[in-house]
């Protein structure tokens, strides 16, 4: 720890949030040992001890497009079931607290994203996640809310899982079974071809479960927070966002995009002692 | 307060996995479908298990438990070859019928059963079913729309397959313009697709006890009457002509309890 200008900087900083990846790959592990699992159980096998539930039955998501269908017939979407709920009601807690958590830290198909990405920074370095005009971009960035609303009608509509087909999360621990849609498969190569550019593409422009996560970013209660006295300006947590949310021009991050990954703050990328943060309100 | 990223690891961790366990305690966590179809809530069917419900998951003998066709039957219907018919999974027809050119698989499961015991269902959507299925359901009572229904909608059994009676061909086109022109809501289909009126009936062959069958029937069937006040644990009404659904509903008896155990002397009398 040395101090510059009156400003406090650690020498030796770690890059990345490592107990984050630690997370990540373990839910990784998890998932995918189930989805193997409920394969082998399928065909009359299985690994005592380890569940062997679908992959429907451990995603939060298939309880959002549930939803409307509880309401009104009162049951779930086939191939849902009530497991999916309760991960929907936990993660929706999760994110009412920390943000999208869910999707920096859990999910499988973020997780495999930033392991291609890594590949690419390496390869473009600081032009890695900086491809798609800014004019473009912003725009492109909503375009995960029309997945959401066509996602939402279509089940609603037709009572089944729609988006299963289209699913690279699905595609991703499944291609191994007649299960798997072509298109599916098609959309988790174009998803981690385009991670090689870009960092999370499927989370920033397509992913619905992100969409509906990214409004709790709105009045969760830890936010990434900067404080501007000792902020030295340097743009490293804007560089290094993998969402490019300018955190050096916000005092609080409420961009819908932020998935908590807690890589912009001072316990990462930031060379500044306790600037950017995450903390609730009124915190020192 | 603020929170570092290792205190936020282990909440993110401990609420997951906290709550997981937290709702298998209550019972909320269940990974699988409880293999009891939703019930009509309204109308003629009301608190009937519904076909429309039937998921890819189920096994033919899920389906026998709900709507008490049995397996045998569906494995026959679909064409199936299996030595354990109640343990076939409805998803896997749509491997079986892989290289059909229409798809048939758990929707035409639905419309089977729908169609098998005379519930409403959608026709809004296209769903096929096998030659063998459609000479089943031949013989039992079908309204002009589900003929011409089922005209438009059969597939040729996946080679090597064989329909359940011979040159049991699916209802023609003009069968089904035919059966439209038939005044009567009943009408059958012959296996060679010919439709009949009701009162040209012919007995059915595969004698299933279900909800509208009457207590004379099943005198009809063979079934004794020492048989029958045996399974329901009671004398049996006077008015033959009751159902055995309506006997057990108003006896406090549990039909599909019922129904098994009777399908077993029907069976035995055979």
């Amino acid at each position: 720890m040395i101090t510059v200008f009156g400003k406090r900087l650690r020498l030796f900083r770690p890059r990345s949030i490592w107990i984050r990846k630690v997370v990540q790959w373990g839910f990784f592990a998890l998932i995918a040992l189930i989805a193997v699992n409920h394969s082998l159980a399928e065909s009359g096998g299985g690994i005592p001890l380890i569940a062997s539930a679908s992959l429907h039955a451990v995603c939060p998501f298939g309880g959002v497009v549930s939803l409307y269908q509880l309401a009104t017939v009162g049951t779930f979407v086939q191939k849902i079931h009530q497991s999916s709920f309760v991960l929907m009601l936990i993660a929706f807690l999760l994110a009412i607290l920390f943000g999208p958590v869910f999707c920096g830290w859990v999910c499988p198909l973020g997780t495999i994203q930033e392991f291609v990405s890594s590949f690419g920074r390496k390869h473009f370095r600081k032009r890695f996640n900086h491809f798609i005009p800014f004019k473009l971009d912003v725009y492109l960035r909503y375009l995960r809310y029309v997945v959401l609303a066509w996602v939402l009608y279509m089940t609603a509509v037709t009572g089944k899982l729609i988006f299963a087909e289209y699913d690279p999360y699905f595609a991703l621990f499944n291609f191994w079974t007649s299960e798997v849609a072509i298109i599916g498969l098609s959309i988790l190569v174009v998803t981690l071809v385009g991670s090689f550019f870009v960092e999370r593409p499927w989370c920033k422009y397509a992913c619905p479960y992100g969409a509906v996560l990214g409004i709790t970013n709105l009045f969760r209660v830890f936010s990434i927070r900067r404080n501007q006295t000792t902020c030295k300006a340097d743009g490293a947590c804007s560089i290094l966002c993998p969402m490019n949310i300018p955190v050096d021009s916000k005092t609080i991050v409420r961009d819908h995009q932020c998935i908590s990954c807690m890589e912009c703050t001072s316990e990462a990328v930031c060379p500044v002692m306790a600037t950017v943060q995450f903390s609730t309100r009124g915190a020192k | 307060m603020t929170l570092k990223s290792k205190p936020l690891a282990a909440l993110v961790v401990a609420i997951m996995f906290g709550g997981i366990i937290f709702s298998s305690a209550m019972g909320w966590w269940q990974t699988e479908s409880t293999k009891e179809a939703a019930v009509y809530t309204e109308g003629e069917f009301a608190g009937q298990a519904n076909p429309a419900d039937i998921r890819g998951s189920y096994t033919f003998g899920d389906v026998e438990n709900n709507f008490g066709i049995p397996a045998a039957l569906l494995v026959q219907a679909f064409g199936v070859q299996t030595n354990d018919p109640a343990g076939y999974q409805v998803k896997g027809l749509e491997e079986m019928y892989a290289s059909s050119e229409q798809e048939v698989g758990t929707a035409s499961v639905r419309l089977f059963v729908a169609f098998y015991l005379g519930m409403p269902f959608d026709l809004s959507t296209d769903i096929y079913l096998p030659e063998s299925a459609v000479a089943i359901l031949s013989e039992r009572s079908l309204n002009p729309e589900q003929v011409a229904y089922l005209a438009a909608h059969t597939v040729p059994n996946p080679s090597g397959e064989a329909a359940p009676t011979a040159s049991t061909a699916q209802p023609t086109q003009a069968a089904a313009v035919e059966a439209q022109s038939t005044p009567p809501e009943a009408v059958q289909v012959t296996p060679q697709g010919t439709p009949r009126a009701e009162g040209t009936h012919e007995p059915s062959s595969d004698q299933l006890v279900k909800g509208k069958t009457t207590i004379a029937e099943l005198l009809e069937w063979g079934v004794t009457q020492a048989a029958i006040e045996q399974v329901l644990g009671m004398p049996m009404p006077a008015a033959a002509g009751m159902t055995v659904k309506d006997f057990c509903n108003t006896n406090g008896l549990s039909f599909e309890t019922v129904k098994a155990a009777m399908q077993v002397e029907v069976d035995n009398a055979k």
